[in-house]
């Protein structure tokens, strides 16, 4: 099992699992709590980003995801994952156009996912600073006990 | 018969939505999703019970405060246009 407790490491190991932490949360939504062992609380935000991110996709198809015509949502939308950068290049050439109203649905659904994406992203390399997951596993021995 | 073509086919054409007030439906699982998150991100220890009571506290009254606002903006609109 991977040591989660960050007050003993040095200070570039503490640098490096922080930036592992958070490096993992961007690329897979949750995996960030996952690694510091809250992993009840990453199966959730992976469900509920992922859900979220899917049905944007779903309503207004991948065309709201456009790097060249939508810069500042595609912004937004690839803090859900680097993956989004893969159907931002197939979409460039414009073989997707979609207007109106389930664009709009589309497009704020994927960047709230994204958006939410960062908020994990801060709380996991917040939680790993803190020690937070070796803290929990601690308190749910204390009440399997 | 459905197969991982057909799943992925139908994330390449956009579903119809009507201009309508109806669209304003979509706001919901979009509030349900934040709600859900932020206690996630939120809550010390996740206990399953008040995890989902927080978040549907939070989720109510997120929703409530955007029909208020819905209903504040459309008096609005009616008072100025009338």
């Amino acid at each position: 099992m991977a040591d989660t407790n960050t007050t003993n490491r040095l200070p570039l190991d503490k640098g490096l699992w922080l930036i592992t932490v958070g490096l993992a949360a961007w690329i897979i939504p949750g995996a960030g709590h996952f690694l510091i062992r809250e992993r009840k609380r990453g199966m959730i935000l992976f469900a509920v980003i992922t859900t979220l991110f899917a049905m944007g996709l779903f309503v207004g198809s991948i065309g709201v995801v456009d790097w060249v015509s939508g810069r500042i949502w595609f912004y937004a939308q690839i803090l859900y994952s680097p993956a989004v950068g893969l159907i931002g290049n197939i979409t460039k050439g414009g073989g997707y156009p979609v207007y109106g109203r389930p664009c709009d649905v589309g497009q704020i659904y994927t960047c709230i996912a994204g958006l939410l994406n960062l908020l994990c992203v801060l709380s996991a390399v917040y939680m790993a600073y803190c020690g937070r997951g070796e803290m929990i596993g601690h308190e749910q021995e204390q009440d399997n006990a | 018969m459905l197969d991982g073509g057909f799943i992925l086919a139908a994330f390449t054409a956009p579903i119809e939505i009507g201009t309508t007030p109806s669209s304003m439906l979509w706001m919901f699982p979009l509030l349900a999703a934040i709600a859900l998150v932020y206690k996630a991100t939120k809550m010390r220890v996740l206990f399953t019970k008040k995890y989902l009571l927080e978040s549907l506290l939070l989720f109510l009254s997120v929703s409530g405060f955007m029909i208020m606002a819905i209903i504040v903006l459309n008096l609005l609109s009616w008072l100025v246009t009338s």
